[in-house]
Parts: C-alpha cells; structure tokens; sequence
C-alpha cells in the first residue's frame, strides 16, 4: 500500500545562540490513509517540531515531507492543524472561526458559513454559531478548534497535544468524541500527545520518540478492537499495550531527567 | 449529558457576570450619589462658604447658565470648542492610524521615528500653546492644531503596537490554512490590533479635551476655555463653573460613546476585563 503521508530522512536543527541543537534526526515515517496515528516521547524530544514540519509551518534542515508523493514545501490545503492553545479568534463568532478555512480558501463567506456549520453539528455545537469564543468552556472551544480544522476540507489532520489543558474528565470525554468523528469523517489523524493511555485509547499505531535529538525508538500496533468504548481503557489489554509504551518512554524520561540535572549541575559549578 | 455540563458552565458563569452589575442598583446608586453630591455642594456654598467668589451654590450656577445660553453666549463658546476639537481629534485619528499603519509595516522607518514619537509623547506639547497662537493665530487653527498633536501620538503608539504585537498563534492559524500575507493582515492583524486602537483614541480623546481648554487659556475670542478664563478675571465664579460642568459632562459623554464603541467593536474584550 502506498503511504498517505511519509516523511524521508527528515531533520531539523534551530539555531540557539551561537551553537545549533539538533532537535530531530532522519525520520522515515509513513502514514496511510485513513490511519489513526499518534506520537508520544518525553518532553523535549521534538514531537510539536515534527508535526510543524509536516504541516511546512517550518522548514526541515534536510530530508523532505509528502503527502501523495508531493512534496509539502508550505501550509496548504492538504493537511490542517490543531493547535494545542485552541487559537480560536476571540473577535469572530464560533460559526465565522469555523468558516476560516473555506474563507481563506477562496470560498463566498455564506458558502463557507454553511461548510462550517456542517461541522458545527458533526461536533454537537449547532446551536452556539452566534456565541463568541469567550463564552464557551475549554472543551467547548476545543470542539470548536476541531470543527474548524475540518471544515478546511484537508484529508489530514495533524493534532498539537489539543486536550493537554483540559481537565481529566472533558478530556476523556473528548478522545471519545474525537474517535466518533474520526469514524464519519474518515481522515487521516496524526495526533502528538503526553497521554500515553489517550495514544492507546486513540490509534492504530502508536510512534514512539527518542530524547533530543528525536528518533523513532519504537513503533507499537494497538490492535484493540473498533469501535472502542471509553470502558476499554479498563481492560488487560488496553494496560498491557500502555505498559509497553511506557516502558519505552521511562528511558527515555530517565535519560532527560539526567541530562536535565547534569546542565542545572554544570549551571552551578 | 456531558454536552449539558460543557453549556451549564458557560451560562451560569453569563448568569453570574449579569446579576452582579444588576441594570437597577447601578442607575440607583448613580441618583443617589448625585443627590448627595448636589445637597453637600448647595449647603457647603451657602451655609459653610456663604461667599459666592469662592464656591457658588448649583443654583446660581444654573441661573448664570440659562442666562448665558439666552444670550446665545454660551451655544457660541461650545460650538467653538466643539468645531476646534473634533478638527483636531478627527485629523488626529485619521493621521495616528494610518501613519501607524505604515510604521508598522516598515521596521527601519519605524527605528528612525520611535525615538521621535516617544519624545513627543512624553513632551507637554500643550506649553508650546503660545507658539502656536503666534504662528497659527488666535483663531480656531491654532487650537485644532494643539488638539492634533496632543491626541495623535496615543492613537499612533497604540496602533503600531496593536499591528506588531498580535499572538503569534492566531498568524500560524491563519497560516496553517495556507492564508496570503495580505489575508493575514486583513483577517488576523487589524481585527487583533482594534482594541488596542480603541484604547488609544481613548487616551487621545481625554489629552484632547484638556488640549482645547488649555489652547484657549493662551488667548483665543471664544471657546469653553475662553469662557472659564474670561469669567473668572471678572470675578464671576458661576459662569466659570458653567464651563467647567459642561467640560466634565462632554468628558463623560466622549468616555462613555467610546467604552460602547469598545463593547460593539470588541466585544470579547469588555468580558475578558469583567472576569
């Protein structure tokens, strides 16, 4: 099968004072259509960096991302993003934020209005087009953020940590409306995530990064059945696959957690 | 269910903000202040005072100004005001934003006029009042042109950092849609930077008035400032207290269209402070 989405040999390094930090290194990373992807690590490994790559909201120091085989030199229309802090416009009502993407794409405001509507519904707030993002809960805003992102009509969605600021239970609440929309819309979902039991709960695969500079260490299947309800979180399977996760990751943690006291050491000497 | 929580939060926390500031106890309190306020005055002026040169009672201060405006005096005085600050404020908005504009897209302009602009800001442009009665004359050029200067550099500071500052997760947004430069700047930067300019014309609004009074100090033939002066070098300290009230009562009213400008134009803004 031919990937959706795959990355080659992708690198990136940003230059920090003088010096330059290598932040990824040679990524091969195939997605394919219709996946559920998620990637987790420890912090600082360069999850957002990559996502941002694949998006082209950055450039990659060497190695290339495509989608179709097309190389994705630019944010376009192809892929859109779900930014962690929901960056909703706080001066557009909740239907004229979800109408930005076929706005800017060209399309007439009411035909974009009603596009964004559409997905308004698909993500159970129809009936707060008119109300400004300010007057929503966190988990209403982030219903919003998704809605917009499909609205741009992109086959793939790219996800920056979206539930991250949310409290434990609207984001539980969120994977589960997230995976029954995933389920009508059919896109191909790369989502990054601390949560290794919301990768678990959420995806088909599961990538998992190396510290700085970000590798991929392991990739693991989560082939639990689908439909999945919130209750399979509870299962011995579900454990036994966020065991493996985390114990991937605990290196990793490990190793960050030693290098960050060795350069707060070397601070003090 | 969960959906039901996700909206119950929202409005009882709409419910909350409107039942504290409740329509009725505020105009309440607001009557209530007055009347106090006007009963201290009326028995401070003629009971503890009881010297009219001093501290008029409101009464007299209401006869001086019917007798003023049957004149036809006073209309004139307001008129005159009114045509030199809103000639200067208006110039001063129009010059303020788009000079802001255009700062705030050339960053070497911007390097070379920042030191000006925050020079003139902080100078009390309004000493240089005589100056421009000699170089403008005693007319209402002159006072317009104090006006101008007093009132752009808020709007102009207020719009430039208002259009570099905007969060840079609104541009990536836009930018994630694959939005041109100039769709950022139309549907990003200006919407993000309104506030702000409000908040400037604000400021510009407040310097003004106190801009057009003290012009007119310097010599002029009519005006609100005019009227303050000339009354009291006449020992008529009721009509100086006619100009002073109307002054206040167009301050609150210049605030207060501005504050409505902001809810209309900004209404995230107004709820985001009431939090």
């Amino acid at each position: 099968m031919k990937a959706k989405l795959s990355t080659c040999n992708l690198s990136k390094s940003f230059r920090k004072g003088g010096s330059s930090v290598e932040v990824l290194r040679d990524l091969n990373i195939d997605i394919y259509e219709g996946e559920f992807v998620s990637i987790v690590g420890a912090s600082g490994c360069g999850k957002t960096t990559f996502l941002r790559l694949v998006d082209g909201l950055i450039e990659p120091s060497s190695g290339t991302v495509s989608i179709h085989g097309e190389i994705v030199d630019r944010p376009g229309k192809n892929l859109s993003f779900v930014f962690q802090r929901d960056g909703l416009f706080p001066w557009r009502t909740v239907a004229d934020n979800t109408a930005l993407g076929p706005e800017i794409a060209g399309q007439a405001m009411a035909h974009a209005r009603n596009i964004g509507h559409r997905f308004l519904q698909l993500v159970g707030l129809s009936g707060f087009d008119q109300h400004y993002p300010h007057e929503l809960s966190g988990g209403m805003r982030q219903r919003v953020n998704i809605a917009r992102a499909l609205s741009a009509g992109a086959d793939v969605m790219l996800m920056d940590e979206p539930f991250a600021a949310l409290d434990a239970q609207t984001r539980e609440i969120m994977q589960s409306e997230l995976l029954r929309i995933w389920q009508e819309t059919r896109k191909t979902v790369l989502l990054v995530t601390h949560q290794i039991d919301e990768a678990v709960y959420l995806s088909d695969r599961v990538l998992v990064f190396t510290v700085r500079p970000g590798r991929l260490k392991q990739e693991v299947r989560i082939d639990l059945p689908r439909p999945r309800e919130l209750s399979i979180k509870r299962t011995a399977e579900f454990v036994r696959h966020t065991d493996i996760i985390w114990r991937a990751i605990e290196e990793e943690v490990q190793e960050s957690i030693r290098r960050e006291s060795r350069s707060v050491a070397s601070l003090h000497c | 269910m969960t959906m039901a929580t996700d909206n119950h939060n929202a409005l009882s926390r709409r419910a909350l903000h409107i039942s504290r500031s409740g329509v009725l106890p505020l105009v309440l309190r607001w009557c209530v202040s007055f009347a106090i306020a006007i009963a201290l005055w009326e028995f401070c002026a003629r009971v503890l005072v009881a010297n009219n040169l001093f501290l008029t009672p409101l009464s007299a201060i209401g006869v001086r100004a019917v007798e003023l405006w049957s004149t036809g005096e006073l209309q004139n005085h307001i008129y005159v005001s009114f045509i030199e600050f809103s000639g200067g404020f208006v110039l001063a908005v129009a010059v303020g934003i788009l000079l802001g504009v255009v700062l705030a897209e050339f960053p070497l302009v911007r390097g070379l006029v920042d030191p000006w602009v925050s020079m003139l800001y902080a100078t009390p442009i309004i000493a240089l009042g005589p100056l421009f009665i000699l170089w403008l004359g005693i007319g209402v050029i002159s006072k317009s042109a104090i006006v101008f200067l007093v009132a752009v550099f808020p709007i102009l500071i207020n719009t430039v950092s208002g259009l570099t500052t905007t969060d840079k997760v609104f541009i990536e947004v836009a930018e994630s849609f694959g939005a041109s430069a100039g769709q950022i700047y139309i549907k990003v930067r200006m919407p993000a930077a309104l506030p702000f300019i409000i908040a400037g014309l604000r400021l510009g609004v407040a310097r003004a008035l106190v801009g057009v009074v003290v012009a007119e100090l310097f010599g002029a033939r009519a005006g609100l400032g005019f009227l303050i002066l000339n009354s009291a070098q006449s020992f008529d300290t009721a009509g100086v207290f006619v100009g002073v009230i109307i002054l206040a009562i167009a301050g609150v009213l210049s605030v207060e269209l501005l504050k409505w400008l902001e809810f209309k134009l900004a209404p995230w803004r107004h709820q985001e402070s009431g939090e």
